[in-house]
């Protein structure tokens, strides 16, 4: 059998102005010359690959060889060589190794993974999460040690800021500041804290960085708590993971066994140390002050800021705290530096984030991009678009906080300010993809059900006022609503957002008032016609059963209240005044014959 | 004095030599997905019916698990890396097509294309 090469062009913005759209059709041209079919080499189109200033470059695999700053003119010759005779044209080979290489040496060649860049989640899927050895075999800890021998802890600061990583928990604080705010404070104890409470619905990325490379959290965990000053980290984690829990577990052992925690890390002057706490799931203990309230064993539930947790955190000590994601940033930034990590995103965001990609998407899973992918990048070059031959209808982005997004936001490219702009947020991570066969004001039902129920009750406007919101979209859907009903959810959403005192009740009219200004019509449609397009609110369509029938009597024998009736072989007929929209009759049927209009 | 730099050296060396002596250059690694949404899926079968088969006396491969790579849909993932080839992605993996693959792909080289992740 022949050796099978895949040819990956980087087309990335930068590569992509430097013509790498020009190279892939000479290079179409040189493989039909030596008659070369797509079995035995397949090109590839990549995203950003992270090398902007050779560009534009060219990855071939097996061997994962890196071309740079291709010409067309030297096509001809790495067709010849490389492919042909199987010699890599050392002349045009450059020396590039970043730590998110490895992934893409083993997954680069999928379309799904190829459209990524993988900087968190370098090291997910590519080692197993329960070895030490294998995170120290990719230059694990080699981060630790390099701050640990020739950084200082202002240094390690300077390096944090000059990346421009900004905290991947959802708000977007410059971590940089974080770090230096909380150094600045003189205190007999400082805290770091892990924040893996992870509670968006349908988001997983926390829990897959844990489970897939616990040891890179730790790993910049420590590096902040040398940065800033700090003996002590806490993990905090919810109860619903015990897979992340037993491997985070076994990593701080691994660690403590073999120096990386505990007193003279490294035999080094440092010393660090880092324990876990396990939450039971509530929503709001993702926000810092309701977690750190839940740590030191009171009701979580938030507080005033300030004094923020870089003043008076944890037991009123100076704490830093960050979000898995952004601890994982930390050895890369470390080891490749603050300024090849700055090369990647956009101008205020930088590097990459980590989305659950879930809902109505042909490709579910983790993608992490490079800041400033579009959102149709996103959904129809990564996710490859919507399943069954239905329709996108919107983008919900940032979670139970975001906004849903229309057709028209799909060229929003994915960083902080973009997608606040647009009003939604990047949240934490969460992208849900609908289709047409959802109800826009379900769904922010849905969505507010959610945070209603989270909300801890301790501030008004977000006690009564998600309560009071809940209850005209349960009326709207309902087909009871009125007309005037539009202008209360808009002044209670607004209310709610400006008066709410933490993170939850400010962004919990998110999906309401977004679906509000980019699905109005679906919501009037709902109160004056009283009527459900996509067929979803249960009082606003009917069954009905047409022509298609032929008598089989399957529906008949499913429906629990008796609405169906017919003779067999004859067109069957439902009574509307006793049909309770089970939905049991449309599952029944084979033939299609009933309608829900 | 010993630098920390110089002591992750030595250790990630060392750490290297360790993995190499669990058979890592052996011809073919396979790594099964064992996060929490793959073992949902049922990679811990998977991964059973490979241990079973190294135990039975298949030699010549590294077995690992591995984290979840994010092809939720696909899961559970199985990859067979082999040095010189391009790595093969499988998805959707249960126990008999396990079986499939130790006897096609890692004993007779040939790569089941249907199941393979592109």
């Amino acid at each position: 059998m022949k050796k099978e090469y895949v040819i990956t062009l980087c087309d990335g913005p930068t590569c992509m102005r430097n013509r790498s759209k020009e190279l892939e059709s000479v290079i179409q041209q040189e493989l039909q010359r030596h008659d070369l079919q797509e079995e035995r080499v397949r090109i590839m189109l990549s995203g950003c690959l992270g090398m902007c200033s050779k560009g534009p470059v060219m990855i071939i695999n097996p061997g994962y060889t890196i071309y740079g700053k291709v010409a067309e003119k030297d096509i001809p010759e790495i067709i010849q060589q490389h492919i042909l005779k199987n010699q890599p044209v050392a002349r045009l080979a450059i020396q590039e190794d970043h730590l998110y290489n490895r992934f893409f040496r083993i997954f680069g060649d999928v379309k799904f993974f190829g459209k990524q860049m993988r900087i968190a989640l370098r090291n997910c899927g590519i080692i197993d999460p329960e070895k030490i050895d294998d995170y120290l075999s990719v230059r694990g800890y080699e981060a630790l040690a390099k701050v640990l021998t020739e950084i200082t802890p202002q240094e390690v600061i300077g390096v944090v800021k000059k990346s421009g990583l900004r905290g991947r928990g959802g708000a977007g604080f410059p971590t940089g500041l974080k770090w230096e705010l909380t150094a600045k404070e003189q205190s007999d104890e400082k805290f770091v804290i892990c924040n893996a409470d992870e509670g968006d619905p349908g988001a997983f990325m926390d829990r897959s960085t844990i489970e897939g490379d616990p040891h890179t959290v730790l790993e910049g965990m420590c590096i902040g708590g040398y940065a800033i000053g700090a003996k002590k980290g806490i993990i905090y984690i919810r109860a619903e993971y015990p897979l992340a829990i037993d491997r985070i577990k076994k990593a701080i052992a691994a660690a403590y066994e073999n120096g990386f925690l505990g007193a003279n890390i490294l035999d080094s002057n440092f010393s660090f140390d880092i324990e876990i706490r396990l939450g039971a799931g509530a929503f709001v203990c993702g926000e810092e002050t309701a977690l750190i309230h839940s740590i030191e064993g009171s009701r979580g539930m938030p507080r005033p800021r300030p004094p923020y947790p870089s003043v008076a955190g944890l037991f009123g000590k100076p704490t830093l705290i960050n979000n898995v994601e952004t601890w994982a940033n930390i050895p890369v930034i470390i080891l490749d530096g603050a300024d090849w990590f700055s090369s990647i995103g956009t101008e205020k965001s930088k590097g990459t984030k980590v989305f659950a990609l879930a809902g109505k998407i042909n490709n579910t899973g983790l993608v992490e991009v490079p800041m400033g992918t579009t959102l149709r990048e996103m959904i129809y070059d990564i996710g490859e678009g919507i399943p069954n031959g239905k329709k996108f209808k919107a983008v919900q982005t940032g979670g139970p906080s975001g906004g849903c997004l229309s057709e028209e936001y799909l060229d929003t490219p994915i960083d902080y300010e973009s997608l606040a702009k647009v009003g939604s947020i990047m949240g934490s991570g969460g992208m849900i993809v609908i289709d047409e066969d959802s109800c826009m004001v379900n769904m922010a039902k849905f969505f507010l059900e959610f945070t209603q129920n989270e909300s801890c009750g301790k501030c008004t406007p977000c006690r009564e006022g998600t309560k009071r919101m809940l209850e005209i979209l349960t009326r709207i859907s309902a087909g009871k609503g009125v007309p005037a009903d539009l202008d209360k959810l808009e002044r209670l959403g607004t209310m709610i957002k400006k008066a709410s005192l933490c993170g939850l009740g400010q962004s919990a009219p998110n999906p309401v008032l977004s679906t509000l200004k980019n699905f109005r019509d679906e919501y009037e449609e709902h109160i004056l016609k009283k009527h459900c397009r996509a067929h979803v609110c249960k009082q606003l369509f009917n069954y009905e059963i047409v022509d298609k029938c032929v008598g089989c009597g399957a529906c008949k024998k499913v429906c629990p209240t008796e609405a169906i009736s017919g003779e067999l072989k004859q067109q069957h007929v439902i009574t509307q005044s006793k049909c309770i929209q089970c939905g049991n009759c449309f599952k029944a049927c084979k033939f299609e014959a009933i309608k829900k209009v | 004095m010993v630098t920390p730099l110089q002591k992750i050296r030595k250790k990630r060396a060392e750490a290297i030599n360790r993995i190499i002596s669990k058979g890592y250059l052996s011809s073919k690694r396979v790594y099964v997905g064992m996060a929490t949404c793959e073992i949902a899926a049922g990679s811990k079968e998977v991964m059973q019916v490979f241990q079973e088969a190294k135990a039975a006396g298949l030699t010549d491969v590294y077995l690992s698990q591995k984290g979840c790579a994010g092809r939720c849909n696909l899961e559970p993932t199985v990859e067979v890396v082999e040095e010189g080839k391009i790595p093969v992605k499988y998805g959707k993996i249960n126990a008999d097509r396990a079986k499939e693959i130790i006897e096609k792909h890692i004993k007779k080289g040939q790569v089941i294309q249907e199941w393979v992740i592109k």
